[in-house]
């Protein structure tokens, strides 16, 4: 692998990651919001590798050159004017690849352009409907479930996290939620046999961690599945609760269609 | 076996692999400009690719590829900067008053050192590749290389928040993920062969500016080399996360025995971070808790990316002689352990 292409992918990978995470957000389709930071600071650190590089290999390609007057602000145009074809024999200890380097180079990182071009070229959307229709409920008994839930805050309708409003609806034995308005925010997902879920996937670290909560809307027509909307409603005892894999239910009494939110996950 | 030094001069050409010479030089202008008029095409042909690759399965599999490299890299460039400054920086005489000369007691000091080391199991391989290639005893690098993913505080403090009230889970994954890790560097130290291990071959550096190339050069190679393999491990994981469905694994809960193998290769497919994979363990409700355990104990130790980033570092025949008794050694220690603690 050329020292020149190394130097572009070192560049790529970086713009990838600061496309991502600095310039867009569509870094939260991917990985949780915490992990900014790092992102544009590897991006950075990627980024200035490739371009370390590419002034290295500038540096070596003048001293190699004959002692014309070569001055800094010229090295820009000498690397673009010279940086394609390396001049033929150079001295050995100045070429680092190919020669010092006799396993040809990480050519697996030529495999980088995949997920590079992924990014760039197709920038997948979040996971949705299709993860969610394909995953179970599981909400996992907190330990709040023996020790009795903090009380809800005030408020009508009373805005909670889907996660939340599940774990109250299955482990709850005091009933919390009861007669409480509630105001869930999620993607419509159709139900087998008529109806359908109001659905919510939270990450923990990235994508591949996607867990899927879903809640069983009722007295509302369903939504075109995918689409993301805010529901009114108050909870519906089904007689499912206290048992893994349990669904809530939740009696609405209005579900508005509202624009996909910034960060998709919970 | 050869020890990698920024000021030796450059490695004997025997001590490479016998893969093919680079075809650079022949094709010297091929690749670069390929890769700019391959990047021109698809620029233009943007609208027609996404259009062609719209299918839900294919964009949850895309995502989660995408999402898997993208979690991975910061950890990777921690994990090649602190092995590069490890070849360039850290003297390896240092190393060798640090560490016992003993390897048998080497080992359990490397494996409880594996606490200092934050983030996920992405970072531990090139740190450990850097520590063999300073002299490091194999099997004491390789204890910190199983131990450092699973046993940091920041796991251990996210195991606590996915099973509150479960402070006995948080005991279990440390004492059986230690154990599983002086194991495996006890049985290097007793059975591993050195020739299984390839040497590390870096780049020998340009005698520009001394320390600071060596590391950019250790930096670069690593980083390149890490990461394209890091990208086999994300298709893989990608395709298996997509492909096999949670539900039929389910179905396999409820038998005692079965159930440990099955979460145990549920994390050799997943390949769910470290950080993470507390939280996912806790979410599949319908396992016993040592059959969660076993999911949390060989997912930082042996997955399908961390095979593909083993194979990078320390070559082929080493990957999967070492996963395959991982896997064995971690599922018997999680079985020990369950049995004791859970």
């Amino acid at each position: 692998m050329k020292r020149e292409a190394r130097a572009v992918l070192l560049v790529l990978v970086g713009a990838a990651l600061l496309h991502l995470s600095l310039f867009t957000d569509a870094y939260l389709r991917y990985v949780r919001t915490s992990l900014r930071p790092y992102l544009i600071a590897s991006g950075v650190v990627l980024v200035a590798l490739g371009l370390a590089r590419t002034t290295a290999a500038v540096r070596v390609l003048l001293r190699e050159g004959a002692a014309e007057t070569a001055t800094a602000q010229k090295r820009g145009s000498r690397a673009r004017h010279r940086g394609g074809s390396r001049p033929d024999g150079g001295p050995q200890q100045h070429d680092d690849d190919g020669h010092g380097h006799a396993h040809g180079g990480p050519r697996i990182a030529w495999l980088l352009l995949l997920p590079i071009l992924t990014i760039f070229l197709v920038s997948p959307p979040a996971l949705g409907s299709y993860t969610a229709l394909h995953a179970s409920n599981s909400v996992a008994r907190p330990a709040s479930a023996k020790s009795g839930f903090p009380a809800l805050a005030a408020g009508d309708p009373l805005v909670l996290p889907l996660a939340d409003f599940e774990v109250r609806a299955i482990w709850d034995t005091s009933q919390s939620l009861k007669g409480r308005r509630v105001r869930l925010t999620g993607f419509a997902l159709p139900k087998r046999g008529g109806g359908w879920y109001l659905s919510r996937l939270t990450i923990t670290c990235c994508a591949a961690d996607a867990v899927t909560y879903k809640v069983e809307i009722q007295g509302v027509a369903a939504p075109p599945q995918g689409s993301w909307v805010e529901v009114i409603g108050v909870w519906q005892p089904n007689g499912q609760t206290g048992r893994d894999g349990a669904v809530p239910a939740l009696a609405a009494a209005q579900a508005t269609g509202i624009p996909a939110p910034r960060d998709p996950y919970e | 076996m050869s020890e990698w030094s920024p000021l030796t001069a450059e490695q004997p050409r025997s001590a490479a692999p016998p893969e093919v010479p680079s075809p650079d030089r022949k094709h010297g202008f091929g690749a670069l400009e390929l890769l700019v008029a391959g990047l021109l095409v698809l620029f233009l042909g943007h609208q027609w690719v996404t259009g062609l690759l719209h299918a839900p399965r294919l964009d949850a599999w895309a995502t989660v590829f995408v999402a898997i490299c993208v979690q991975a890299t910061p950890f990777l460039v921690l994990g090649t900067v602190i092995s590069a400054a490890i070849a360039a920086l850290v003297p390896a005489s240092f190393l060798e008053r640090a560490l016992p000369r003993n390897p048998a007691l080497a080992v359990p000091v490397a494996g409880v050192a594996g606490v200092i080391l934050p983030g996920c199991e992405c970072a531990s391989v090139p740190v450990a590749g850097g520590l063999i290639a300073r002299g490091v005893a194999p099997a004491a690098a390789l204890a910190f290389l199983l131990s450092a993913p699973a046993i940091n505080p920041i796991v251990l403090t996210a195991t606590a928040v996915a099973f509150p009230g479960h402070p006995e889970m948080v005991l279990a994954r440390l004492v059986a993920s230690l154990a599983t890790a002086l194991v495996m560097g006890w049985l290097w130290a007793a059975f591993g062969r050195p020739e299984w291990l390839r040497p590390t071959t870096r780049p020998t550096t340009p005698d520009e500016s001394g320390r600071w190339a060596a590391f950019r050069a250790a930096l670069e190679h690593d980083f390149l080399q890490s990461s394209g393999f890091l990208v086999i491990g994300g298709l893989t994981a990608a395709t298996l996360n997509v492909v096999v469905p949670r539900q039929i694994l389910s179905g396999l809960a409820g038998l005692p025995g079965v159930s440990v193998l099955v979460m145990a290769l549920l994390a050799v497919v997943l390949a769910v971070c470290s950080e993470a994979d507390a939280f996912v363990a806790a979410s599949l409700t319908a396992f016993s808790p040592t059959a969660r355990l076993a999911f949390m104990v060989v997912g930082p130790m042996v997955d399908v990316k961390l095979v593909a980033l083993q194979t990078g570092t320390f070559g082929r025949a080493f990957a999967w002689r070492f996963s395959s008794v991982t896997f064995a050694v971690a599922v018997l220690c999680t079985a020990l352990v369950g049995w004791l603690v859970l």
